[in-house]
């Protein structure tokens, strides 16, 4: 359907990272002026955790935009697991050596030490919990030879916590959490993403019980409200499309988000 | 894409889910509302139906009695005016003391007398196996009557009142007053109570019985009254405690 009011903010809530698309809310901003100082300081790894839908991501895309302008950055978004493979690839890409032999740890801390750049490269690892524990030792290693600064990022799980026990409860500088947003943070978070794409009507369509139902549905959780409002402007889009009287302009109606929660699984009917 | 009309059938499941535990909440609290009063009323009437027997064989002896009618009305208490005009044609003049205390004046003021009713055809009734009480005077003819009473032979009530009728003495008054408590005939236990009270107001027994009577046809405040007058003037023990019981609630 061309013309439609529905489609544009539909596309705005998909569930992609996208540093561009990172919107500006005080208790995040705070987070990641503080994640930005810790990587200034010179620490060997910084923790970035929190429950999974939290921003911790995002936080870690955004940091790979604005630090990749003024110094070596590399990004893991998707874990490589094998030891030999991610130490080869760390030296290629942070170092440019591309070794045809096994690559083992002391051959590349070797390269690390024969490159020697005057600011500490930084990796960035998403979802470090799916790494194995042989392979974090080797991280902790590389990051006390300093040749690597790190910044990981890990689910708040018990499991997880342990991980962070074993391997960084010693070796981490600095720690931060990140948490689910208020109702307010969420429609700060909703009503910036839909004005930075210039879609004002519907921006004026979130009022605060419409809020307080997200909210709750979702818990203030990012990736679920980004879910649920993918839904219930794919629902709007519909009723546009087959029923346009019955939608309002002035409100959201709860009945739709609830349609679209059930539809993502935030309720079980 | 969406399918939105099985999101719609989802979406109602789901509110009927959620509201469910409301309604029944509601739906239980109506029931409750309506059959409480149910209930009550079945419960008053329940312990009218356990009251009724006292009074119901006391209407049927009345009625079993009468002659002609079914006067079922004679169960509230009147002035038993009749009663006492027929005893007084009936009988000469009993001894009353010359000065008689001011409780046997007040009372037929304050309790109302309860309309005469005749006596029940008891040829085939036993009387009441009761022992006389110390404080009465017994005459050979009274001791007749209590012998026989103690021997558990046939007594002819009828015969029994006649001799009331005839002597006027107190004992025998007291004997038919007691009878007719003991079988449940509180109108006419009062009746003899209150005639054995005018020929002889100091009985212990006889008071005892017409505020029971009283007690029993429903007449509290009135047998409070009769008491806390009797006792005023008699001081007596078994009145006090029989007060006292009135106004505990004990009393059965």
């Amino acid at each position: 359907m061309e013309n439609s009011l529905f489609s544009k903010p539909r596309d705005l809530f998909l569930d992609v990272v996208n540093p561009r698309d990172y919107v500006q809310i005080d208790s995040v901003s705070h987070m990641y002026q503080s994640l930005k100082n810790s990587v200034q300081k010179p620490l060997k790894m910084i923790l970035l955790y929190g429950k999974p839908g939290t921003g911790k991501s995002m936080l870690l895309h955004k940091l790979h935009h604005d630090l990749s302008k003024q110094q070596k950055v590399l990004m893991f978004d998707i874990p490589i697991v094998d030891e030999d493979d991610f130490l080869r690839v760390l030296a290629q890409r942070i170092f440019g050596h591309s070794p045809r032999e096994i690559m083992t740890l002391i051959r590349f801390l070797e390269i690390a030490e024969a490159v020697a750049y005057p600011e500490v490269p930084i990796v960035l690892l998403d979802e470090a919990q799916l790494y194995s524990a042989s392979l974090m030792e080797k991280i902790r290693l590389i990051s006390d030879a300093r040749a690597i600064k790190f910044v990981i990022t890990l689910h708040k799980t018990d499991k997880e916590d342990i991980i962070a026990k074993e391997h960084f409860q010693t070796r981490i500088w600095e720690s931060i959490e990140l948490q689910n947003a208020t109702a307010e943070e969420l429609k700060v978070y909703v009503q910036k993403k839909l004005l930075k794409a210039n879609c004002f009507d519907v921006a004026n369509m979130f009022n605060d019980k419409n809020m307080k139902l997200i909210t709750s549905l979702t818990k203030g959780n990012y990736r679920d409200t980004n879910k649920l409002l993918f839904s219930l402007f794919t629902l709007y889009y519909w009723y546009e499309e087959n029923n346009p009287a019955a939608i309002k302009y002035n409100a959201l109606k709860s009945k739709w988000i609830e349609m679209a929660a059930i539809h993502t699984g935030l309720i079980h009917a | 894409m969406l399918d939105v009309r099985s999101l719609e059938r989802r979406w109602i499941k789901y509110k009927i889910k959620a509201y469910f535990p409301y309604i029944a909440g509601v739906f239980l609290i109506i029931i409750m509302l309506i059959s409480l009063p149910i209930i009550w009323l079945d419960a008053e009437k329940v312990s009218e139906i356990k009251k009724a027997p006292s009074l119901s064989i006391h209407t049927a002896n009345q009625t079993s009695t009468l002659a002609d009618s079914n006067k079922e009305e004679s169960t509230v208490l009147e002035p038993s005016m009749e009663f006492v005009k027929t005893f007084e044609t009936a009988v000469p003049e009993p001894a009353i003391p010359s000065t008689p205390p001011a409780v046997s004046k007040s009372i037929p003021q304050s309790v109302p007398v309860t309309k005469v009713l005749s006596v029940p055809d008891s040829s085939t009734i036993k009387p009441p196996p009761k022992a006389p009480t110390p404080s009465t005077i017994v005459t050979p003819s009274d001791k007749q009557v209590i012998l026989n009473h103690n021997n558990e032979s046939k007594i002819d009530i009828e015969s029994v009142e006649r001799r009331f009728k005839e002597t006027s003495n107190p004992n025998l008054g007291l004997f038919i007053a007691r009878y007719y408590y003991d079988h449940g005939n509180y109108a006419d236990a009062y009746n003899f109570a209150l005639k054995t009270n005018g020929i002889n107001n100091k009985i212990d027994e006889s008071w005892i019985i017409f505020s029971k009577s009283l007690m029993k046809l429903g007449k509290v405040e009135q047998a409070k009254k009769t008491l806390q007058l009797y006792i005023g003037e008699s001081n007596s023990d078994s009145a006090r405690a029989l007060l006292d019981s009135i106004e505990r609630g004990t009393f059965k």
